[in-house]
């Protein structure tokens, strides 16, 4: 029990966990705690210090999308999440964060055991259509979406585009047609957020009435959608799907218009604003690029007219890496329907894993439209995945565990990051977003 | 110093870099400086660290020794010359003028171009050597002739006395701005990155009347854009340049009509007839949402429909008041078919009005379409909404039983009108940084929780004189902390002043800028009680005097049963489990009352009503009403002790149901204490249960504390609850939360368990607090998680 003048406790000291005493900077929100904390109880200030000011987040928006009362934003500038209004001290965004709460590793174990197919099905593919040409590799991705758009499968697909007005920076689209989604081809080598943005895409979106599913509109929802039901595909990088399934499987409300989920295989993300910093270093105009290419260690940049404008190792581009990522052991994106690469393919073919029956009786439909072989060399594949597990684990401050629970309490975070590089930093109130809403 | 700051060129740069007392100065990320390189030399200052809206220095200034700090362990001194840029020049620009206002002697010049321009430059490479340069030990001081000014500066530089300029884009300048401001865009002033001729630039600035003889106020939105602006002026010679840190932000808030309360309901009632919430919304925007917190309506989290406050100061309402309100509920708070209609709710139905813990009466399911007529009828009897949400001057809490108690020492009744009647509709006093919770008892017994308040005032002595003492800076949500007593004395005729000069100094200190921290008890604790005190004294028309003598503080509890009142008639404290009422039970509580009490009705912080001025045959006559069956003045402990707040049945941010649950765990937890026989043991058991971590039920003050929380496992989530044990104001106790995440239906048996323990384990005439108080967390730790199987039968059997 505690009632003691808080003027005469000492305040928390950064670096250093105080029984019950949450956060660790000298923030004035820490100042004067006449009471303290529950074991294991987050607010969003543990998150953003652990995972956002600790330089660790790799913008998932899992914690956007898991947060019941939508207190969660994204900063327009950083892309980053934030605090918008009034946190509840709920706990979710920790607990679905594949930075902090979320044990991914076990998450991807347990999908796999509950949805996995016995033989996932490994092929090196290429769209037979225009799509060929619009996608970054085979262009399988655009082509399986516009074929499960045009059977009626699927009413959206949620993939990337590039920002009109900041070259190379992606953002969210819900693509609802084969025109849209043919302009979104391609890879966008920055974080969309896009899992945080379901409700504003679809609420922008006009669904309509001949969208799937979409026969009783319930008068007076929530939500202001057209479309009670909707079903989509989501695509994006491993950590996205981690997120999307997890909600999914602990049936969170979010998680509902996703049908399918389709995995870009990704060893690392980028920060845009370095991206294009680092770009600029090798006198390059990011203007210029159409398009970014990293294959087989090497980033190429190329013009419209398919001029190479740079060819350099990848390893250059270290310092515009997303941090978080090195504790990534997820390259091959295991919670995923369906995952899409091109290592161990031809140039011009996509690597293609189909790992559960929604993935494989999408892939099904899809078949008309995709010319499929067997994949060329599926050993780099797997030595690329090992590789990937290996620099995880040598980097992941806390144990890579596939069996231990799925949860990380806020107290085993700080025993196993604190002291290291990756420990977390304190809120630094300049970032904090000002809002105005509380109860 | 120089006259300054100026713009310089890369090549001056690179002239100079090569002397030990010019340096360059990257305000970018930490990383960015580290990995992507900087300019050889330059030592790294990063924007987010001299930019930090939680301190009392004013608006984003660092507080002067953080910045001190900063620029030590970068090993700058105060003479150096410092050359800023970024990627951002109005970051660097905005590191140059915080050096300025902190007085830092060297020149300050702004690197023309940035970075980029650097770059252009031939064999300018990047580094990312980090210098080696010593710490120094740098000291920083709010320069006296520092350029800012403040709100009212703003307001005579409104009058005409100088030239306001607004430096934010176009769209933003036609969206809002300070009436007779100018506008000139800060990035108007580049080309390409790079500052604008001279001649390119008077003229821009000649157009708009900005001449260097005019003194020249700018403002933006976070005071980082102005500061480039400031910083060119100065280049071209402008010697009469200041700012306005607190900016618009703190401008609109203070004095745009659409904070004003009185206009704000003018607004709303025009509505009422013209379209409803919709078309409000269609004109005034969503954000019109928020500012109705200010006439007491609180949009509820199913769209279009609206929780109205109503306010009783210090819980008094007449009959005609309160039977409005039961009516009002009665006919308006009614859900629509789509959410339940009649059967909105299992326990309560439809049309029921809550008690809270701030003596206000809350309703749901109010549309626009009814506020005018619900208005209107309020008018007639003198009743209001106004400022009983929002950051404003709260609805003021007072003793419940004053004017009654034969203990008392001073009638608050006047004092609390006073302070009610001078802050309402006031919108000066509006829109303070945040809420504003005042509470003012005069008997010894401080039931209207004088230690959670921003300022609370209990009974004290001076020469002879009776009146009050203070407390500030007390209050629950987001950083719980007890008020802080300041020795000072007040008249019971002093106490509106002192109020209003609080809201002063909290205006002026209590950031507008981060409202995250801007609660005043964040300000007392970083003042400290004796500079508060000091301060305060500053804003207040009288002198601060100490009290002879305190009188005795204690905690009375809730009020329920049958009390003598100082004139022999008798009140009766009426309980009403977790504050629901039947809008209709609630007129007809008020009919009781005018039969057969004196006109009034009052409301406790606990949630319950009372009924004052009963004589006996009278008090024979209510104890026998049926409705008492239902609001008992002897209820079960459990039932008596039950706090909540609204919950997730209409709020955002609710993450359990609370109501009805309370109830149904109300009713089992009596059962179950009559059963083992420990129900005429205690009189209240005070369980507190908020919907989340917010803390309006006040769970930090209950025997048992509750707010929701979710939990989850491998295979499962759902609802559940943090726990505490022991909470209680009488002895400024907050409780410790002790569990997290206990899955809610698991609760009842927690909470069955503890009672055991506490029955094996307590002293004779020990009360759950100190028994709560003297066990050791772990060990209260241990009983709460050890769950005994339920419906053991060895619990019965024990106890009785
Ligand atoms: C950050 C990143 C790193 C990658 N690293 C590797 C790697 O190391 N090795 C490897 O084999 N493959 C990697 N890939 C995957 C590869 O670049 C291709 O996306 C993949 O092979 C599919 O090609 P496609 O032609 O079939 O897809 P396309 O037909 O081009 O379709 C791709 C779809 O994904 C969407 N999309 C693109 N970028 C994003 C994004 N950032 N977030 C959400 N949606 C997006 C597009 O809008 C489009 O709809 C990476 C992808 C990304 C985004
Ligand atoms: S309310 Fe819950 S999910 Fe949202 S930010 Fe707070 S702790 Fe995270
Ligand atoms: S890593 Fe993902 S879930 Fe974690 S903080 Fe970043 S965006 Fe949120
Ligand atoms: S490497 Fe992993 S963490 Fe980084 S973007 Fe890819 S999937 Fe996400």
């Amino acid at each position: 029990m505690s009632g003691t003048d808080p003027a005469a406790t000492d305040g928390p000291r950064p670096g250093v966990p105080q029984a019950g005493v949450k956060g660790i900077g000298e923030d004035p929100r820490e100042q004067d705690r006449d009471v303290a904390e529950a074991p294991g109880k987050i607010w969003f200030r543990d998150l953003d210090e652990a995972v956002i000011e600790a330089d660790r987040c790799i913008q998932c928006a899992s914690c956007v999308a898991a947060c019941p009362s939508d207190s969660i934003g994204i900063d327009e500038d950083e892309g980053r999440p934030t605090l918008v209004k009034m946190c509840t001290g709920c706990s979710r965004c920790w607990d679905f964060c594949p930075r902090s709460g979320l044990r991914y590793e076990r998450h991807l174990e347990l999908t796999q055991e509950e949805r996995g197919l016995a033989e996932p099905g490994t092929y090196a593919a290429r769209a037979t259509d225009e799509a060929a040409n619009a996608g970054q590799d085979g262009g399988v991705v655009t082509a399986l979406l516009a074929a499960l758009l045009e059977a009626g499968e699927i009413d959206g697909a949620v993939v990337a585009r590039e920002q009109e007005d900041e070259p190379l920076r992606g953002e969210a689209v819900l693509a609802t047609s084969r025109e849209e989604l043919l302009a979104a081809g391609g890879s966008i080598y920055n974080q969309t957020m896009g899992l945080g943005q379901l409700d504003e895409l679809l609420a922008d979106a006009d669904l309509g009435s001949e969208a799937h599913g979409a026969s009783d509109s319930r008068a007076g929802s929530e939500t202001t959608r057209e479309t009670d039901d909707p079903a989509l595909a989501f695509v994006g990088t491993p950590c996205m799907i981690q997120g999307a399934t997890a909600l999914d499987r602990y049936d969170h409300e979010p998680a509902d218009p996703i049908a399918l989920t389709v995995a870009l295989m990704c060893t690392r993300s980028f920060e845009h604003s370095r991206l294009v910093s680092r770009l600029e270093t090798f006198d390059v105009d990011p203007a210029a690029v159409d398009t970014l290419d990293i294959s087989d260690g090497e980033l190429r940049a190329t013009d419209a007219a398919g001029e190479t404008l740079l060819e350099t190792d990848v390893d250059a581009f270290d310092a515009a890496g997303l941090r978080g990522c090195d504790e990534c052991a997820d390259f091959v994106g295991g919670a995923a329907d369906i995952s899409v690469g091109n290592v161990g393919s031809s140039d011009g073919e996509t690597t293609v894993v189909v790992r559960t029956e929604t993935g494989e009786s999408a892939w099904e439909t899809a078949a008309p439209a995709l010319e499929t072989a067997a994949i060329d060399r599926p050993a780099t594949l797997e030595k690329l995945a090992d590789w990937n597990r290996r620099r995880a684990e040598s980097i992941l401050p806390r144990e890579y565990d596939p069996e231990a629970g799925i949860g990380i309490t806020y107290e085993h975070h700080r025993e196993s990051y604190d002291g290291t590089d990756r420990e977390p930093e304190p809120l630094n109130p300049a970032r904090v977003h000002q809002y105005e809403e509380w109860c | 110093m120089s006259f300054g700051p100026a713009v310089v060129s890369p090549s001056w740069l690179e002239a100079h870099r090569e002397s030990d007392s010019v340096v360059a100065v990257d305000v970018r990320d930490r990383r960015d400086y580290e990995e992507l390189g900087h300019l050889p030399g330059a030592v790294s200052v990063p924007g987010d660290r001299f930019r930090d809206p939680s301190s009392v220095a004013a608006g984003k200034l660092p507080a002067a020794d953080d910045f001190a700090d900063l620029l030590a362990e970068a090993g700058i001194d105060p003479d150096d010359t410092l050359v800023a840029y970024g990627g951002d020049p109005a970051l660097a620009a905005r590191f140059l003028v915080t050096a300025l206002v902190y007085g830092h002697e060297g020149s300050l010049y702004l690197l023309d171009g940035g970075l980029e321009a650097w770059r252009d430059g031939d064999d300018r490479s990047l580094t990312t050597d980090v210098p080696d340069r010593e710490p120094t030990d740098y000291e920083a001081a709010l320069c006296e002739d520092a350029p800012l000014v403040d709100r009212d500066a703003v307001e005579a530089a409104v009058e005409g006395d100088a030239v306001l300029v607004d430096t934010r884009t176009a769209a933003e300048y036609e969206q809002s701005r300070i009436p007779g401001a100018v506008h000139l865009d800060w990035e108007d002033l580049l080309e390409d990155g790079r500052l604008k001729s001279e001649d390119d630039l008077e003229a821009l600035l000649a157009e708009r009347g900005i001449e260097p003889d005019e003194r020249i106020l700018l403002y933006c939105n976070t005071a980082r854009r102005l500061s480039h602006t400031f910083v060119v002026l100065r280049h071209l010679g402008y010697e009469d340049v200041a700012f306005y840190e607190g900016s618009l932000t703190d401008w609109v808030r203070a004095e745009a009509p659409e904070w004003d309360p009185v206009e704000l309901q003018e607004q709303v009632r025009h509505y009422a007839d013209n379209g409803g919430f919709e078309a409000m919304v269609d004109e005034l925007g969503e954000d019109v949402l928020g500012r109705l917190k200010l006439i007491g309506l609180y949009h509820q989290k199913q769209r279009g429909y609206f929780m109205l406050r109503t306010r009783a100061p210090g819980g008094r309402l007449t009959v005609e008041q309160a039977r409005t309100i039961g009516e009002v509920a009665d006919e308006f708070a009614r859900a629509p078919a789509e959410y339940g209609g009649p059967d909105q709710n299992p326990v309560f139905g439809d049309g029921y009005l809550d008690a809270t813990t701030r003596q206000d009466v809350q309703m749901h399911w109010i549309e626009i379409e009814d506020v005018a007529e619900i208005w209107d009828r309020y008018d007639a009897v003198g009743l209001s909404t106004m400022q009983a949400c929002g950051n404003s001057v709260r609805n003021v809490v007072g003793c419940p039983a004053a004017g009654l108690d034969p203990d008392e020492t001073v009638d608050i009744e006047p004092v609390v009108e006073r302070v009610s009647q001078r802050f309402l509709g006031d919108h000066h006093y509006a829109n303070l940084p945040r809420k504003f919770k005042v509470s003012v008892t005069g008997c010894h017994e401080d039931c209207a929780r004088s230690g959670i308040q921003d300022l609370g005032l209990t009974p004290a002595r001076k020469d002879g004189k009776d009146g009050f003492v203070a407390r500030v800076g007390g209050g629950l949500s987001d950083g719980p902390r007890v008020a802080s007593d300041i020795d000072l004395f007040v008249e019971p005729d002093q106490v509106d002043d002192l109020v209003a000069a609080m809201a002063d100094l909290f205006m002026d200190h209590g950031s507008y800028l981060d409202t995250a921290v801007n609660r005043l008890r964040f300000l007392v604790a970083e003042f400290g009680p004796e500079r508060f005190r000091e301060e305060l004294e500053s804003y207040a028309d009288f002198e601060f005097v100490e009290p002879d003598e305190v009188l005795t503080m204690d905690y009375r509890g809730d009020h329920v049963g049958v009390h003598e009142e100082a004139d022999g008639r008798s009140y009766v404290g009426l309980n009403v489990p977790t504050g629901r009422m039947g809008g209709d039970e609630f007129a007809e509580l008020a009919e009781l009352a005018d039969e057969l009490g004196d006109g009034e009705v009052r409301l406790t912080p606990n949630q319950n009503v009372l009924v004052p001025h009963l004589t006996d045959d009278d008090l024979e006559a209510l104890l026998e009403d049926p409705l008492l069956e239902r609001y008992s003045p002897d209820p079960g402990p459990f039932t008596r002790g039950i706090v909540t707040c609204t919950g997730r049945e209409f709020c955002n941010y609710g993450i359990i149901e609370t109501k009805n649950r309370a109830i149904r765990w109300a009713r089992e937890l009596d059962d179950w204490a009559e059963q083992v026989g420990i129900a005429d043991d205690h009189e209240a058991i005070r369980i507190h249960m908020s919907g989340c971590s917010a803390s309006c039920a006040q769970p930090q003050l209950g025997d048992f504390g509750l707010r929701g929380e979710v939990y989850r496992d491998d295979y499962e989530s759902g609802r559940a609850a943090d726990l505490g044990l022991g909470g209680d104001l009488g002895n400024d106790e907050f409780i410790d939360w002790l569990v997290g995440k206990i899955p809610i239906d698991d609760v009842p048996d927690v909470v069955k368990a503890t009672m055991c323990a506490y029955d094996a384990d307590s002293e004779p005439e020990e009360s759950f607090t100190e028994w709560a108080d003297r066990t050791s967390n772990a060990e209260l730790r241990e009983i709460v998680t050890e769950r005994p199987a339920r419906d053991s039968p060895a619990i019965g059997t024990e106890v009785s």
